[in-house]
């Protein structure tokens, strides 16, 4: 690809980029723009390119009234405390796998086939049994579900960080007497800081965006983010200045997190295949 | 074999640690996963109303019979498979195409990257919302602008065909940016020199493409096309959002019929029994897949 590219083709790339960038970028553009304005301006057709900023719509989402910054903190607890049992969990199984290849090829296979379920199906009888155990609508019910969604991810991923740490590096520090605990805390935790707190900030967007679940095992007190979005859609009405400010909100922390840590976060998503 | 299992259960044992690291993530897994699949199984051989005061009725492979013979439920399975290979097909190109613009090494497209990620990381739900707002039939920006480029008015969602495309369109807005990732990093990866090697040789770019380029980059391109396969065959919150399955049937996914005819119909066990189909497709899916990626890595 690297070869010499004509006037033309220059041209044609150039303007294809720009177009792709449009139709990308031009949704969250809108969705910001929208609401900045307030009901008369969002209701006016045509549609208005230049307006007055309003923060009408942040005003009452932040409001007590809509209880929207509730289900935010919600969305923050729940999605920090599945980021660190999955941590817990995840760690010491990557470990073992990239050092003692423990269950092989096959093990890592199987959490990769955990991936694949989709999570509608898991969603019934787990549902059964929670309301059983009187766990729906609570804090703890969506940290410990995602752990379905994210271990198998998150092993991939520190997995992926721990093979490029050469071994002769535990090795030498055997030699020089160092334990096991010493080199897993001394060693590898400090090589791979950079990889620990990506798949922290990967397991926590990807339970920050989770919708299906959140919406079936929370009725009240436990709703997150999204579910509170989707529910300004009401039957009379669709609300969209308290939408798009709630959108707005919800999607900040999930952007801010990609810009600090993009590199590394493009390999949870693909589960380690992307170096 | 007793013998074994006490080595095992051997604590003091140093050789048994790497054991014991596994075990949390591997039992937790299996609790959240095998128990609750023999229980879908129990539950889709009844009558199953969600509140618990009702009785449940045993039916055996009842609505199993049932199902195969239910025009919705195939409908539905069409659709899924529909929407599946539309989609897909959809994103690969386009984030192959993408994926070449990106690849050529220069400042603009470094600061270009990080923009086309952003999709990927946003909730679903917003995707959702936002593009619901812009199908808008009278307040939608884009009848606007359709309007003044002379094209007149779309009714984005109100039609069985157009709603199937405007879904589409907004999961290729979603989801063309992870192909793309993908796509790049083996682009990325390729190794110059038989690039280079074909170019003195008077090879034209596209034969480049096809016989250098594009066998190096075709196990990660199969990774790509296959995770969004799998991921598709889950779609459930785009629809909910924009389309609710209709109209007349026509986004009317299996993720979606599952959620309405267990949380809005009361029928658990009907809804069990449509996910023990899905998960079966699903398990053949995930078995092609992971045969590819175990290929893959034995190769490295």
């Amino acid at each position: 690809m690297i070869g010499r590219i004509s006037r033309t083709e220059l041209i044609l790339r150039v303007s294809l980029l720009v177009i792709f960038f449009l139709f990308f970028m031009f949704p969250i553009y809108w969705m910001v723009v929208t609401s900045l304005k307030n009901t008369v301006d969002i209701f006016a057709i045509p549609p208005k390119w230049f307006f007055s900023i309003s923060f009408e719509n942040y005003w009452y989402i932040m409001s007590d009234d809509s209880g929207f910054l509730k289900k935010i903190l919600n969305s923050a607890i729940a999605s920090t405390l599945n980021a660190l049992f999955t941590l817990l969990l995840a760690f010491p199984a990557a470990y073992s796998m990239s050092r003692y290849k423990t269950g092989g090829i096959n093990l890592l296979m199987w959490f990769l086939s955990i991936r694949m379920i989709p999570p509608i199906v898991g969603a019934i009888p787990l549902f059964i049994i929670f309301s059983k155990l009187g766990l729906v609508d609570t804090f703890i019910a969506l940290p410990i579900l995602y752990i379905i969604i994210n271990l198998p991810f998150a092993i991939w991923m520190i997995k992926s960080f721990m093979d490029e740490i050469p071994k002769e590096i535990d090795e030498s520090a055997y030699v020089e007497g160092c334990s096991t605990t010493g080199v897993i805390f001394k060693i590898i935790v400090p090589l791979i800081r950079p990889g620990i707190f990506a798949t922290l900030v990967f397991c926590f967007i990807m339970s920050w965006n989770e919708f299906l679940i959140a919406y079936i095992f929370t009725r009240k007190e436990a709703i997150t983010a999204p579910v509170g979005v989707a529910r300004f859609i009401t039957e009379r009405q669709i609300l969209w200045g308290y939408i798009t400010a709630g959108a707005t909100l919800a999607s900040i922390l999930p952007m801010i997190l990609l810009i600090i840590f993009q590199k590394n976060l493009v390999r949870g998503l693909t589960l380690g295949a992307v170096k | 074999m007793s013998n074994k299992l006490t080595k095992i259960l051997d604590i003091k044992r140093v050789k048994n640690y790497p054991l014991y690291m596994v075990i949390p993530a591997v039992f937790i897994l299996l609790l959240l996963t095998i128990y609750p699949f023999i229980y879908l199984i129990f539950v889709s051989s009844h009558i199953w109303p969600i509140s618990p005061t009702l009785p449940r009725i045993f039916l055996g492979f009842g609505q199993f019979t049932y199902l195969l013979q239910d025009p919705t439920f195939i409908e539905s399975l069409q659709v899924t498979i529909k929407l599946m290979v539309v989609g897909v097909t959809i994103q690969i190109a386009l984030g192959t195409l993408l994926a070449i613009l990106l690849s050529t090494k220069t400042r603009v497209t470094s600061y270009f990257t990080l923009p086309f990620m952003i999709p990927v990381f946003i909730s679903p739900v917003v995707v959702g919302l936002i593009w619901k707002f812009m199908f808008n039939y009278d307040l939608g920006i884009l009848n606007y602008l359709f309007e003044i480029v002379g094209i007149g008015a779309v009714n984005w969602l109100g039609t069985p065909q157009n709603a199937f495309w405007s879904v589409v369109i907004i999961d290729t807005w979603q989801w063309t940016p992870f192909t793309t990732l993908i796509i790049k990093a083996g682009l990325d990866s390729v190794d110059p020199t038989p690039v280079e090697a074909a170019t003195v040789d008077g090879a034209s770019r596209f034969q480049i493409f096809r016989h250098v380029t594009f066998p190096s980059i075709a196990p990660i391109f199969t990774v790509a096309l296959l995770f969004r396969t799998l991921d598709a065959f889950k779609a459930f919150d785009i629809i909910y959002i924009v389309t609710r399955g209709g109209p007349g049937g026509s986004t009317y996914v299996l993720g979606y019929n599952i959620w309405k005819t267990a949380f809005y119909q009361n029928q658990l066990g009907l809804a069990a029994a449509m996910s023990v189909i899905m998960i079966i497709i699903a398990t053949v899916l995930a078995f092609i897949l992971v045969r590819i990626m175990k290929g893959l890595l034995e190769r490295e």
